[in-house]
């Protein structure tokens, strides 16, 4: 490239260079601290405007008073000073966002944090923006299957969706959002995982584990580090969701997790207490409600007027002792649409997934599965109950009748059956064939050590000898008595085999 | 109960000695002093003060224009300058506080309240800097 060449575009460049003249509205600043900034002037600024500082750090307008404006710094905070100018915008915060965005890994301000180069964007998307009103959307009736046999039985998730995954540290929580993006291969989903405050070794094993499993083609890292300042973990869950936003609107399904939310409250808490807004209770300032109310109530289903579109969300939240009674848990079960509990007690005795399934639910129900899954797993979950009832009498007395023994029985098998190790999705329909061997009996003179192997052998001889079965699951969506016919057929034979 | 901020007090003491006589305005004083004391509000008499100022400033249309360029500025560059002002800030009168910096190469730079009109080399040569930045 020779000289010339780069002055002749210099000065082209220059050409094109016209710079208004306009009045700007600037404030300076009075104290730095924690990642805020008091500022005075500033006398028009809107809330949540974006402000620019002398070094090019990027802060957002929380609190208006009275002659001071209280800032959240994004950016490292280290260079700014006592009396520095701080402009105003006219721009609510917004992010970058475009189709190359998928597969990347980016943090709460839209900017490539994989090394993988700079991602090229057009459009920008506002972080906060008001739900989508009831005209627009549309009720939930279409699966999000999560490969998991308990979840897509007895809990489903429904595409505009919002269920919770709560339970103590060390239950399984991330396994089961990072199992439902793995599933979602070839299913016309677009994930996205906001990491809020985790550790970023967490955050990379998870990139390494949704790689290798090939989910990265599909899927984008929203990441804000626990090193990061708290007002970008603020920030991430919005900037996530907006992300989602831009690929709703293009008519495509979205599923977003967001994990966590109490470390979301967490960092809002802090931001709140550095501001000196009141502190409420647990110390959290009053409008945490709806700073996860406004959040999740952004996962909607669109109808086909409104260009269809979906965005499904899994918050997590991490509860402390297994107590849900706590100020954030309730509140975001309040919020969302149902709940999958998970408890340490069942996970320590080996049932993983570690849900319980009786304080689990989702109020959407059966209307999110498909035909074939409903009709199989229709009795399961009163199966279960019922067996954790008597499980809890049994231990007293051995003279049972048999119609309990048989409801004990059914039940283990129930327990076995749905435990699933991680990182291995089953498709539906091989979850249907092998519930339907589960509730029709067919599973209660196999000893209970052998469900697993059973299971096994089971779905490799369905796939290969109910094809039209499976085809019927899979592509029309019907359960008809021959297909029904075809199943048992195959489940008598691979059992008499067994 | 709601704390009165500093500009409440400065609007107070602007309304009660409004349209006063020279005496009726020294009892205000006297009467202003000791509840200062009393409410115990001397460390904040400058704060207060310099928002009376700007409250008497605004209601007598005046405006203080901080005025920066790089050399003195011509007579008549200031009568157009004053003109301006007093159309964009519907103001009677204009106060001048002056400043020579030579490190702004050229220009001037206006600053009313919180408002600053930027019309100096230096701040375009800045943004040419991040207009030329964002185009590579």
């Amino acid at each position: 490239m020779s000289t010339n060449y780069i002055v002749e575009n210099l000065k082209k460049e220059i050409d094109n260079f016209s710079s208004q003249i306009k009045a700007e509205k600037v404030g300076h600043v009075l104290e730095v601290f924690d990642g805020i900034a008091k500022v005075s002037g500033l006398s028009d600024i809107k809330s949540s405007e974006m402000v620019t500082f002398p070094n090019g750090e990027t802060g957002v307008a929380l609190n208006l008073e009275e002659d001071t404006v209280g800032v959240i710094i994004l950016d490292d905070f280290s260079k700014i000073k006592e009396g520095d100018e701080v402009k105003t915008t006219g721009k609510i915060l917004e992010i970058p966002v475009s189709d190359n965005i998928v597969g990347r890994v980016v943090n709460a301000l839209g900017v490539e944090i994989d090394g993988k180069g700079v991602i090229k964007a057009d459009k920008t998307y506002p972080i906060e923006k008001v739900a989508p009103g009831v005209i627009t959307r549309l009720s939930v009736d279409k699966p999000v299957a999560t490969g998991i046999k308990v979840i897509d039985a007895i809990i489903p998730i429904g595409r505009g969706q919002r269920e919770l995954i709560i339970g103590d540290r060390q239950t399984g929580k991330t396994a089961i959002a990072i199992d439902t993006i793995l599933n979602q291969k070839g299913q016309n989903m677009i994930c996205i995982y906001v990491s809020i405050s985790q550790k970023d070794s967490k955050l990379r094993k998870i990139q390494t584990r949704l790689e290798a499993g090939g989910a990265m083609a599909y899927t984008i890292i929203v990441s804000a580090g626990s090193s990061e300042p708290a007002p970008l973990s603020y920030i991430a869950p919005y900037a996530g969701v907006s992300i989602a936003e831009y690929f709703m609107d293009q008519g495509k399904d979205v599923l977003i997790i967001y994990d966590d939310l109490s470390k979301h409250a967490v960092a809002y808490r802090e931001i709140s207490l550095l501001l000196r807004r009141p502190p409420g209770r647990e110390a959290y300032p009053g409008d945490v409600f709806y700073l996860h109310s406004r959040l999740l109530e952004r996962a909607c289903r669109r109808n086909q007027e409104y260009g269809g579109g979906s965005i499904t969300a899994l918050p997590i939240v991490e509860t402390q002792a297994g107590d849900v009674t706590a100020y954030i848990p309730t509140n975001v079960i309040s919020i969302t649409d149902g709940q999958i509990f998970l408890e340490t007690d069942l996970f320590y005795k080996g049932i993983r997934p570690a849900v319980n399934v009786g304080l689990s639910v989702s109020r959407v129900g059966s209307k999110a599965q498909i035909k074939a899954m409903k009709k199989v797993a229709g009795t399961l979950k009163l199966d279960l109950a019922q067996y954790r009832e008597l499980e809890a009498f049994a231990q007293f007395g051995s003279d049972l009748d048999n119609v309990t023994k048989q409801q004990l029985e059914r039940g283990k098998r129930a327990v076995e059956v749905l435990k699933q190790p991680q990182y291995t999705p089953i498709a539906i329909e091989r979850q249907v064939a092998v519930l339907y061997a589960l509730t029709k009996g067919y599973m209660d003179d196999i000893p209970v050590d052998k469900i697993k192997e059973f299971e096994e052998g089971l779905i490799n001889y369905t796939e290969n000898n109910t094809k039209n079965f499976y085809k019927e699951v899979i592509e029309t969506n019907i359960w008809t008595e021959a297909g029904e016919v075809e199943l048992k057929k195959a489940i008598e034979e691979f059992k008499t085999n067994f | 109960m709601t704390t009165l901020s500093n500009n409440d007090i400065a609007c107070a003491i602007y309304l009660v000695s409004k349209d006063k006589t020279h005496a009726e305005l020294h009892s205000v004083i006297n009467k202003v002093v000791r509840f200062f004391v009393r409410k115990r509000l001397l460390s904040k008499t400058e704060d207060i003060l310099s928002r009376l100022n700007k409250i008497i400033n605004n209601e007598n249309k005046k405006i203080i224009v901080k005025l920066l360029s790089a050399k003195k500025l011509k007579e008549e560059i200031k009568k157009e300058l004053i003109s301006f002002l007093r159309e964009r800030y519907k103001a009677e009168e204009i106060i001048f506080m002056e400043t020579i910096d030579e490190k702004l190469l050229g220009g001037i730079r206006v600053e009313v309240n919180d408002e600053i009109i930027d019309l100096t080399v230096k701040n375009k040569i800045k943004k040419l800097q991040e207009y030329l930045i964002r185009k590579t």
